[in-house]
This record gives structure tokens, sequence and C-alpha cells, in this order.
């Protein structure tokens, strides 16, 4: 079963993706998120959401099945291809995955394609580093400079996102951007990811815990449960689903509820 | 089902044991050995078509290179010191002293300098990189990269390793020339004997082609610590214990590399 939105076309589509480690994780997915669209994915821990979100690029190979991001195939296209599609793709990593030994501004020329970033000039680039940042409210002036180790937590996720936008992509993956932040840098995170959505007109999907931001900022949810997808629909829908499961995701009495009756995977 | 031989005891459990311990290991040698091929195969390629960014093969001499001369050198002014020392206790009224100047000369060209230089790197530079480009695994650093649309090995690995090719060569001809010569201070303080009369005994058992061989033995070296170092750091998994763990087996992949690979110098090239 297909699941997908309502817009032009599907800019990332999930085709039957099977994938195990040690146990089953994922186990035939098909989901497909449209031009434009925000999908929030939900589910407990372990569920392989994150697995899903990294078939996107190529940096997990599915066991079986097919990802196509704008109408190319991740796995049967070869290596240029998969070079276009994470050209095309803006990743954002759990923990902000910033390089260790470069600088802020260094992190973010990373963001820029080589071909792209070979024919700027040093001012074009310094721009782009300067505009990524202002996007996601960082002062260039005072960050630039700075080794990732001279950063607090939220700004690392900044950063990690100014060099996920440096590129102008066409779809953005969100990891986790919220964990280990407190509240006001969660609002602030979200609120961010539905500004740079809108400003960029970019397709994204978003992987999160934070059910009551995703539901808040996100066209479309679905929630990914035991590998297969256990609910696809609006943020509405969502909220006054009857299944137990996503019951337990919108309030805590359901989960106190489901911590005793169900078993979820 | 009691008296009936369970797999995993009786004489027949231990020969399966046995075997499936030899399948595997067997399983994960090949495995380490095709993985460290390919790595080689893509460094190549990536050399050829000169995407190696020349900024980082700079950055990587200067920290595997220049940063290694103090310590390369102390450790080899130490080991000239003591295969003088202890070729002389030996030799002492059995061979003319001069013979000292070809023990001290051959020892450090043909074996010292080399396999000690590698030991030293392995300690200050294999062992970096493996923890560096684990950590950068279990971060999800190596995984950025991918997603930026650049490719750790043009970027991580052929710097690490064209820089510490480029560079071993020339430690281990400084460690030669101090190892030699502090081989020959330590002569002419403990045994007395004069620096003519060492390099005069240096000349007599001395090959040219000795030093190419020493030459050789580093270049080899000096490739196959950072191979091995790069391939399990990019290997890593499980955190922080697990970088630990990783850094811990390169190690000693390593240092029996360097070993096994001083072995088969000898019968391929010196007879």
């Amino acid at each position: 079963m297909s699941i997908s939105g309502n817009g032009s076309g599907p800019v990332i589509e999930y085709r039957n993706v099977f994938k195990a480690f040690d146990i089953p994780v994922l186990s035939g997915i098909s989901l497909s998120v449209e031009d434009g669209e925000m999908v929030a994915l939900f589910g407990p821990s372990g569920t392989g959401k994150s697995v899903l979100l990294k078939t996107t690029i190529a940096l997990v190979t599915p066991d079986r099945g097919d990802v196509t991001v704008c109408g190319e195939s991740v796995y049967f296209g070869g290596g240029d291809v998969i070079e276009r599609i994470r050209r095309k793709v803006g990743y954002v990593f759990q923990y902000a995955a910033l390089f260790d030994s470069l600088t802020v501004f260094e992190n973010i020329e990373m963001g820029i394609p080589e071909d792209i970033l070979k024919r700027m000039s040093a001012k074009e680039v310094a721009h782009r580093a300067w505009e990524a940042l202002d996007l996601v409210n960082l002062e260039p002036q005072q960050v630039l400079s700075k080794l990732p180790a001279e950063l607090s937590g939220g700004m690392k996720k900044r950063v990690g996102i100014a060099r996920a936008i440096a590129g102008r992509p066409e779809v953005l993956l969100w990891d986790e951007p919220t964990t280990g932040l407190d509240p006001v840098n969660t609002a602030a995170i979200e609120r961010l990811i539905k500004q740079l959505s809108d400003d960029l007109r970019v397709t994204s999907l978003l992987v999160t815990h934070d059910i009551e931001g995703g539901l808040e900022i996100c066209d479309r949810v679905c929630m990914l449960e035991g590998g297969h997808l256990r609910f696809c629909g609006s943020p509405e829908e969502f909220r006054v689903s009857s299944d137990p499961v996503v019951r337990a995701f919108v309030d805590r009495e359901a989960a106190a509820v489901a911590l005793d009756t169900l078993e979820i995977s | 089902m009691s008296g009936q031989s369970t797999w995993a005891s009786g004489p027949s459990g231990f020969a399966n044991r046995f075997f499936a311990g030899v399948a595997r290991a067997a399983t994960h040698v090949g495995e380490h050995a095709g993985q460290l091929g390919l790595l080689v195969w893509h460094i190549g390629v990536s050399c050829v078509r000169l995407r190696v960014p020349r900024r980082d093969i700079m950055r990587q001499l200067y920290s595997i290179g220049i940063q290694s001369i103090l310590i390369v050198l102390v450790a080899a002014g130490l080991i000239g010191i003591v295969t003088s020392q202890q070729g002389g206790y030996q030799m002492q009224s059995q061979l003319p002293l001069y013979v000292m100047g070809s023990i001290v000369v051959e020892s450090v060209i043909l074996e010292m300098g080399p396999v000690l230089t590698a030991i030293v790197m392995i300690g200050r530079i294999g062992a970096r990189i493996t923890a560096e480009l684990g950590t950068m695994k279990v971060s999800e650093q190596i995984d950025a990269l991918y997603s930026v649309g650049r490719d750790p090995v043009e970027i991580l690995a052929a710097p690490r390793v064209l820089a510490m090719i480029i560079s071993m060569p020339l430690l281990v001809s400084m460690a030669n020339l101090v190892g030699i010569t502090t081989g020959m201070i330590s002569a002419q303080y403990t045994l007395g004997l004069g620096s003519e009369t060492f390099f005069y005994g240096a000349r007599l058992f001395w090959h040219s082609y000795d030093m190419f061989y020493s030459l050789m033995k580093a270049l080899v070296f000096g490739a196959a610590i950072p191979l091995i170092a790069v391939h399990m750091g990019l290997r890593t998994t499980g955190g922080a214990e697990g970088v630990g763990r990783t850094t811990t087996h390169s190690v000693v992949f390593m240092t029996l590399t360097i070993l096994v690979l001083d072995a088969m110098f000898p019968p391929l090239f010196l007879n």
C-alpha cells in the first residue's frame, strides 16, 4: 500500500523498503512525500525512522525496495544519480554532525556542492555562509570563525541546519532536530523549520519525538511502528485517531495505559 | 534428550566449535582483505583523478611528518646508543673493535631505523588516525560528508595515506642518520672507538643497496600503517567504547602487519 499526499507529484517516494540489521527494522515501507509538503514521521525509539531517512540519500542501503527522489531511483540509478540526489537534498543530523576540525564557516562551505563551490568567488561563498547563518538566526560575525566545540548545543543544531541549507536544496530531511534541547530552543528550532520550509519552499520530511511540535508545523504525519506505517494522515486525523498506539503518542494518559496493555515495539 | 551429544559438548562439539571458529576467522580475514583492497583501489583512483585536496595533503604532511620528527629522532638516537652498547658488550675481546662500525650501521639501516620508526608512527599517527576517523564515524560526521556530496576517502583517507608515504622515507632517513651518529658517539665514549675506525668498519661491509632496502621498507610501512588505520577507523561502530576498542585492534593489527612485512623483506629482497 502506498500512502501519498495530495500535491502535484511525489518528490520522495519510498517503494516497499525493507531493511533488517539483526532484526527486521523496516518491513515494506511505502510512502510518498509531495512537492512542497512537510511530513512528520513519528514512532517509538528504534523503529527505523532514522534508517528510513538515511535510505533517501543512500547512507543506508535497503535490503529490498527502492527510493526515488525527484523521479530518480536512488538504488538503481548508479553513482552519478546518487551524487545528483545528494546535491538536491539537505540532511540535518540528530546531533548536528559538524566537522570538529573545521570552523563554522568551513562547515557551511562544505554544504555547498563542490562544483558550484569551485565556480564561486570567496566573496560569494562568504555571502552564502552569512545568508545561511542569518536564516537560522545566528549572528554570523560571532560564530563564523568558531570551532564546533566552542558552540552550545542549540547553536550547533542551527549551524547544522545552516550547512544543510547552504547548498539551496529542494528537499530537507530532518533527523530529530530538537532532541536534547530545552523547551525554548525546541520551540525556536521548530519555528525555524516551519519558516525555512515556507521561505525556501522545500519539501521536508521530519523525524521527531516532539509530537506537539510535529503536529503543529507539518502538513501530514505518519507513524512508524513495528517496521510498518501504522498511521498516515493529517494532524487533525492523528489527534482524533482511535488507534491505541497513536493515542499513546497523543496524550500521556493513553501512553500510561499503553505501557501496561500494549506491546509497542 | 539426556545422553545425546549436543553441538556444544563432547569431541564432535569441540570439532564443530573449532571449525566454526576457523571459518569465522577466515571470513573475518577475507572481509578485511577485501575492504583494504577496495580502499587501496579507491585511493588510487582518487589520486589519478587528482581529486585529493592539496591543502589537506599539506596539513597532513605537517602533522604526520614535521610534528613526528622529534619523537622519531629521540627514538633513533636511543636505538643507536643501545645497539652500540650491546654490540660492544658481545664483541669485546672476540672481534676487532672496528666491526662495531658495521654492526651499528647495518643494524640501524637494515632493521632498527625503519622498524622502530614504524612502531613509533603506529603509536603517534596510526592510533590517532583510527581514533579520529572512528569518532567521526560514530558521530555521523562521515555520513555528513556523504550527505554533502563529499567522498571521505578523497578528503580524509587519501591525504593521510599520501602524507605518510611521503613522510616515512624522510623520517627513516633522518632516523638512520641520527641512530648511526649516536651509535658512533656512544662507541667512542664507552669502547674508546674513534670515528675513523668506526667508519672504516662500516665501509668494510657497506652495500649501497642497503640504503635502498631501508627506504623501500620505509615506503611499504608508510603505506601499510595509514591504510590499516583508515580502514579500521571507517569500520568503527558503537560509540566511545567502540572507538577505544577499534583503536586497540588497529594498533595490534598495524604492529603485527609491520612485523610480518619486516619478516618478508629479507627473503624477498636480501637473498
